[in-house]
């Protein structure tokens, strides 16, 4: 593992300090042995594997290329100051989860020597090439690549700082939030003859370059000096005592707050690095830091923008030019009219200043609509605290003002009120020159607009001078709650075809839409004359019916053309495709709809699951349904006695499997049903079975899987008939596509319905070939953020309704997730809504409906290689047991449970092999890693329980390297460790992480209240010792629903100790006793029966 | 070539110039003004003085470069006359405001004709020049340079206007103190002289700290925080260049004809789209 690490380092201080961005990679092997005195870091990758790792494993090129060589990557030593001990650099926290060393509490400092990259590409800027620093575009490429996994590396915390700071930072340059300037640097006066002269003829070269082009006008910047001055030479007799720089400046308010905010988040690695070290060990200070690389990285890349002949003649002669050349910005100037200059500049930039970051109050402009069409509107000047915008106060009023008044109101809004404001009056009225009409007077307050410039101004103005710093306040109706908009309406009515056509069956629900296009506004009907005339009117912005609007003529015109098109039509829809065209529209319009009652009912209950009419609970269901249970049940119905079909997203824990249980009691209560089709990943097959057994044991499962699975057609398709439900794996569909596509299903279900989102893989492509009446998909994790995962979803759902999958990229993937676009995600969501039911955890609904703490068993099958593991420990078991006596027997019979335990957790485990730690290996790992990487998506903690502490420390290792922060608490650890990790876990800055404990060190005395769901990886025999443990997460503090999850191997003793444990009630309290020992005291016959292994119950 | 004056009141006062000099004069005039010929130029008590070289011609026995002796004065304005018309300018916001951002508002005349007056000199007669030349035409040449020398001045500078018409700088103000909104502007008009403010270090300097005691490794490697979300998606803005476009066309250092603006958005277009290859 690799982690990468980087940060900006200043260069040595000078008066234009420069630096550059440095990368650098730890890792875990030692790359060097270290002679003892020199303080190179040994974990790290140097010189040219460094440059070869860079290039080829991560693809970091340094830019255009001069020659057909691609050329090295820049490497140079930079220095960090790190924690140390004995001499050597402990790792970054990062590099620690993948080493097995502890961390010490105290250490030392030393500066480390480490080769870095520094990030530069060369770039084309006409014949010439430069090497410019590209840092916000590696970052930004590194972050991807190692989100998605791209590579085998990790980001360390101080490069995720720097990608998250320099995506921040990009907006200074996107939204022009910086100037040219010119920083004046004061000079000590200079006596000696010596120094003068040279730095006269310092001044004299530099003068010329900077005047050379401006040699035209030169005579006009000189005169006001002159005037001053009696001398008119004055560079030539005197020794300036200034400097003047061309610079770039920003002025932002917002860029600086974020310096704020991002100096207290930055780590402080990233204000370690040093181009050599220091004598005492010493940081850089945060916020400093920042700025100069900013400003650094913004002077860098303005002056590299690539130019041409053209531009460069437009700003030559100028400040502009002196600010955008490399050459000029470094050479000071120290000649008269480049102090004339300077002042100029500063006038105009204190100005801006003043204008963005020190207005002592906001000036807005309100936007009011008369009462009468015919009458002006009017936008109204008005002023709000900067403290309290909501305080507005009109301008009108502030005039009206008695003189002590007005002085109480500057105290709150300045001493030079009048001032500020009319200078901002003015600005605006340069962005905005209607005002200027406004101005007009000597106590202005505010400015009249016809209908037409108020349209004007509320589609383009508003925002301008919003952007410009001003407050802007529309009218209510403007606002988009309150919009009203000239639309078609569909008049639409539902009808549905019946079921009764027995030999249609299958496809005969599809509920139909008849529908008729009308005119309306502001969601009344309009007839085609009055829609005329105001398309007539020409006027966008109209008061109809007493009511002010904004309506389009053009657009209306078009909608008036495409009504008269169909007004004859009385077409017929799918239920489908009617909703989708009234997400999507049609022809660039945007519908409107007119229900009819039927329709209205249908709809309202697609798209607000509450109001759907709750079913009682199925008859026979061996448990209870909670409430939102019974209403995802009923919801299942709803839809597929229209003919649709959806996806049940509830959160993890929520009992996804006993509402679709619940649906197939439910639909044989109303007759004979035909088999559905279920398909789960490997490691819950067998407990989908386990959970039909227990909510209703009527139901006929049978599970296809493993290599003596029937595959004869006629065989197979005896069995479908026989049974309610096939239970499959996503693999086997693939291998069986054939024998199961053969078969006509009544649903086909998808478990982690996230296994189809490669549209392109084989065992998609088969899901979707099979034919069913209805597909349900079920899946735990946010959907609607992986808009991949939602498409492939709906592809199997309701192929075709979001298109093909090019089509859903560009429309709705890019636009959503690159540029941020919030109509077309509101279009998705009314597209997708109706079929997806997702009812969360926090939900307080579903609080309110949870018990505190909420217990299931996860049912996991052997695998083969367990399986035949676990059949010869008992084989040689039973040899040994029939010889064994007294002492002896005792001592074999808790061996051999400890073996068996060990086989069904991992082989690993049982073999002492240091083998591979793999989920192939063991379905339950399989599933916990899967319910880990859920939980963890969803932002929860957990803690997982075991009783081993071998596998305990193998899991942490094994979860530790899927990136998941983990813990990991056992007898061995010391008491300030413990409470140490038992803090950092709770911290509420900490990431979402997993804890593992030992059963015997975690049971007791510590609150771990963060996480909400607790794993028991493997069972003890006490369900009390289970409980306790439990209680860390379920104490007081706990605000959340704790849920419980308890594995359990099918067919070994982990499910007869589950049934035991089940049973306590029946049996004397006294047998099962808090440890194993009494077990001994079975008899031989019933040991056996106890550990024997059920082989139905191995999977590969 | 750069014109003198990008300013409707400079032009004017140009217009004003060219309407009663020939054009053999103008021409020479500003070949003057730009070819570095004004030596110096002061502007003291409304009255224009410079000393301008004139040129070596043997034909004419001018052996050596001579210097003239030009001034230049325009009628003022009387001082009752002047209150009235700042009575009159403060009475409205838009001049105020204008006048606040360096700008003569483009109505100003209206104020000055109302009271029979016009600010900027339209006629001969309101011109008074003379010049050490032996040039017998008046304006001469060197009257004529100096001319359009003062016209870019004003330019810079539109309250020099007043000046010229004999309202001197106290004077205005104290005439603008009688009335709120010229406060206003007085107030502006004192704080316009900024000395310059010096720099340390071209870049913010990084400071340096000495190392925290009782760092833990978690305060070192990590975040103090969580970053809880993102950064947003970068967006463009809808209107490039608002800052700069507060103040206006023509900030005082820009000497081009072209538009300032312009030519700033310009160049944050392309800083924003040809740098690609290190950005996005």
């Amino acid at each position: 593992m690799k982690i990468l690490h980087g940060t900006w380092i200043p260069a040595a201080a000078d008066f234009i300090q420069t630096g550059a961005f440095y990368l650098w990679v730890e890792t875990t092997e030692a790359t060097r042995k270290r002679s003892k005195t020199d303080s190179v870091h040994p974990h790290q990758l140097a010189g040219t594997s460094l440059a070869e790792f860079l290039a080829t494993e991560l693809g970091i090129k340094s830019g255009a290329t001069t020659t057909r060589q691609p050329p090295q990557l820049e490497i140079l030593p930079q220095y960090f100051l790190l924690p140390t001990i004995a001499e050597q650099p402990l790792p970054s926290l990062e590099l620690a989860r993948y080493l097995e060393t502890e961390l010490p509490e105290t250490f030392d400092w030393q500066y480390w020597q480490v080769d870095c990259y520094k990030t530069t590409a060369l770039v084309k800027n006409g014949y010439q090439y430069a090497s410019v620093n590209n840092v916000i575009k590696v970052l930004n490429e590194l972050h991807f690549l190692a989100l998605h996994q791209l590579a085998d590396v990790q980001l360390g915390a101080d490069l995720l700082f720097w990608y998250h700071y320099t995506q921040a930072f990009k907006q200074v340059i996107l939204r022009d939030r910086y100037i040219p300037a010119l920083k004046y640097r004061s000079l000590p006066t200079q006596k000696t003859s010596h120094t003068a002269s040279a730095a006269k003829s310092a001044a004299k070269s530099t003068a010329k370059s900077a005047a050379k082009s401006t040699a035209k006008s030169t005579a006009t910047r000189t005169k006001k000096s002159a005037a001053t001055s009696t001398s008119t030479a004055s560079t030539s007799t005197q020794t300036p005592d200034f400097e003047l720089y061309a610079a770039w400046e920003i002025v932002s308010e917002q860029y600086e707050a974020e310096i704020e905010q991002y100096a207290e988040v930055m780590p402080l690695v990233c204000a370690a690095g040093f181009t050599a070290p220091l004598k005492t060990p010493t940081l850089h200070d945060k916020a400093t830091l920042l700025r100069h690389f900013s400003e650094c990285l913004l002077t860098e890349l303005v002056t590299h923008s690539p130019s041409t002949a053209v531009f460069d003649k437009k700003v030559a002669d100028s400040l502009l030019e002196l600010c955008l050349s490399p050459q000029h910005i470094t050479t000071p100037n120290r000649s008269a009219e480049a102090l004339e200059w300077y002042q100029q500049w500063k006038t105009w930039r204190d100005r801006i200043h003043r204008s963005q970051t020190e207005m002592p109050f906001h000036l807005c402009f309100q936007l009011k609509s008369p009462d009468q069409p015919e009458e002006p509107w009017t936008l109204e000047f008005q002023v709000a605290a900067k403290h309290d915008p909501s305080q507005r106060i009109a301008l009108l009023d502030y005039w009206q003002m008695r003189s002590p008044e007005q002085k109480q109101f500057h105290k709150e809004f300045g001493k030079d009120f009048e001032q500020v404001l009319l200078m901002n009056l003015g600005y605006a009225a340069r962005i905005y020159s209607a005002l200027w009409a406004g101005l007009d007077t000597d106590q202005p307050i505010a400015i009249a607009l016809t209908a037409d410039d108020a349209a004007i101004f509320l589609k383009e103005t508003a925002w301008v001078l919003e952007e410009a710093g001003y407050k802007v306040i529309v009218p209510a109706w403007w606002t988009p709650k309150g919009w009203q908009r000239a639309k078609i309406r569909l008049k639409a009515s539902g009808r549905k075809m019946g079921g009764n056509d027995k030999s249609k069956s299958y496809f005969s629900f599809d509920t139909l839409v008849d529908y008729q296009y009308e005119l309306s506004i502001g969601g009344e009907g309009v007839s085609e004359k009055e829609w005329q005339q105001l398309v007539n009117a020409k006027s966008s912005l109209v008061q109809f019916r007493g009511q002010w609007m904004e309506l389009d003529p053009d657009k209306m015109q078009q909608m008036l053309e495409f009504w008269k098109k169909h007004k004859q039509e009385h077409p017929e829809m799918g239920l489908l495709d009617f909703i989708k065209l009234t997400a999507t529209g049609e022809d660039g319009f945007e519908f409107e709809v007119d229900h009819d009652q039927t329709l209205t009912e249908m709809l309202s209950r697609l798209n607000d699951k509450s109001a759907l009419e709750v079913l009682p609970e199925p008859q026979p269901f061996n448990g209870t349904l909670r409430e939102y249970q019974k209403r995802g049940v009923s919801w299942l119905h709803y839809l597929e006695s229209l003919g649709l079909n959806g996806c049940l997203a509830d959160d993890m824990g929520m009992g996804k499997s006993a509402q679709v249980i619940a649906r197939l009691v439910q639909e044989r209560q109303a007759g004979e049903t035909l088999p559905t089709l279920l398909i789960a990943p490997t490691s819950v097959v067998g407990n989908w079975q386990k959970e039909i057994e227990k909510f209703a044991p009527q139901l006929r499962s049978h599970i296809h899987h493993g290599s003596d699975r029937v595959q004869d057609g006629a065989a197979f398709s005896a069995i479908v008939q026989n049974c309610d439900v096939l239970i499959t794996s996503f693999s086997l569909v693939r291998r069986d596509e054939k024998l199961l596509g053969d078969m006509h299903w009544h649903r086909i279900v998808i478990d982690e319905a996230q296994n189809i989102k490669n549209p392109k893989a084989a065992q998609t492509k088969a899901i979707l070939k099979l034919s069913a009446a209805h597909r349900l998909a079920l899946t735990g994790t946010p959907v609607e953020n992986r808009l991949l995962d939602l498409w492939s979803i709906f592809n199997f759902l309701n192929p075709g309704y979001l298109g093909k999958e090019a089509y859903f990229r560009k429309s709705f993937e890019i636009p959503i997730q690159k540029n941020n676009q919030v109509t077309r995600s509101a279009v998705l969501k009314k597209l997708v809504e109706p079929f997806i039911l997702r009812r969360v955890k926090t939900d307080p609904t579903i609080i309110q409906d949870l018990p505190d703490k909420v217990e299931q068993k996860l049912f996991c099958n052997l695998t083969k290689e367990q399986a035949s593991l676990y059949e010869a420990t008992v084989k040689d078991v039973e040899k040994k047991l029939n010889e064994a006596e007294g002492i002896q027997r005792k001592g074999l019979i808790l061996a051999t449970l400890l073996k068996l335990k060990q086989i069904c957790n991992h082989p690993r485990q049982f073999l002492q092999d240091n083998s591979e730690f793999t989920p192939e290996r063991s379905h339950k790992l399989e599933r916990l890693t899967e319910m880990v990487t859920e939980a963890m998506e969803a932002g929860e903690s957990m803690l997982v329980f075991t009783q081993f502490t071998d596998i305990g420390e193998a899991l942490e290792k094994y979860l530790r390297h899927l990136h998941y922060k983990t813990y990991y608490l056992h007898g061995g650890t010391n008491r300030v460790k413990r409470e140490q990790m038992i803090a950092d876990f709770q911290d509420p800055e900490t990431e979402p992480s997993v804890f593992i404990l030992s059963l015997k060190a975690g049971g007791v005395g510590i609150t771990l209240t963060k996480a909400n769901h607790v794993f028991h990886f493997d069972r003890w025999w006490n369900p009390a010792v289970e409980n306790q443990a439990t209680d860390r997460a379920f104490r007081i503090g706990q605000k959340k629903n704790v849920f419980v999850h308890k594995f359990v191997a099918i067919g070994t003793l982990e499910e007869r100790i589950d049934q035991m444990i089940e049973d306590k009630k029946k049996l004397a309290g006294a047998i099962v006793g808090s440890d194993e020992s009494w077990l001994t005291e079975l008899d031989n016959e019933s040991f056996k029966q106890l550990i024997a292994l059920n082989k139905k119950a191995v999977m590969e | 070539m750069p014109t003198f004056s990008r300013t409707w009141w400079g032009q004017k006062f140009i217009d004003a110039l060219e309407s009663f000099t020939d054009s053999g004069r103008l021409s020479r005039g500003r070949s003057y003004a730009r070819g570095n010929k004004v030596k110096s130029f002061e502007i003291k008590d409304g009255i224009v003085k410079a000393e301008v070289r004139g040129t070596v011609n043997p034909y004419y026995g001018v052996y050596k470069e001579p210097l003239y002796k030009t001034v230049v004065e325009i009628q003022p304005i009387s001082a009752a006359k002047w209150a009235a018309a700042i009575a009159l300018i403060a009475s409205k916001a838009s001049y105020i405001s204008k006048l606040l951002l360096n700008e003569m508002p483009d109505t100003i005349e209206d104020a000055f004709h109302t009271l029979g007056l016009n600010l900027l000199p339209r006629k001969r007669s309101e011109f008074k020049t003379s010049c050490s030349c032996p040039d017998y035409g008046d304006p001469c040449k060197h009257v004529a340079g100096v001319c359009y020398l003062l016209a870019a001045e004003f330019d810079r500078d539109p309250f020099l206007v007043f000046e010229l018409r004999g309202l001197s700088k106290t004077a205005l103000q104290a005439e603008l103190a009688k009335s709120p909104l010229g406060i206003a502007l007085s107030a502006e008009l004192s704080t316009q002289a900024t000395s310059p403010a010096p720099v340390e270090s071209y870049y913010t300097q990084p400071q340096a700290i000495a190392l925290p005691s009782q760092l833990s490794l978690k305060d070192f490697w990590q975040s103090p925080k969580r970053f809880s979300t993102l950064p947003e998606p970068s967006t463009q803005v809808a209107v490039p260049a608002i800052l700069i476009k507060k103040q206006g066309d023509a900030p005082a250092f820009w000497h081009k004809d072209s538009s300032f603006i312009a030519t700033i958005e310009e160049l944050y277009e392309r800083v924003k789209t040809k740098n690609r290859d290190v950005m996005d």
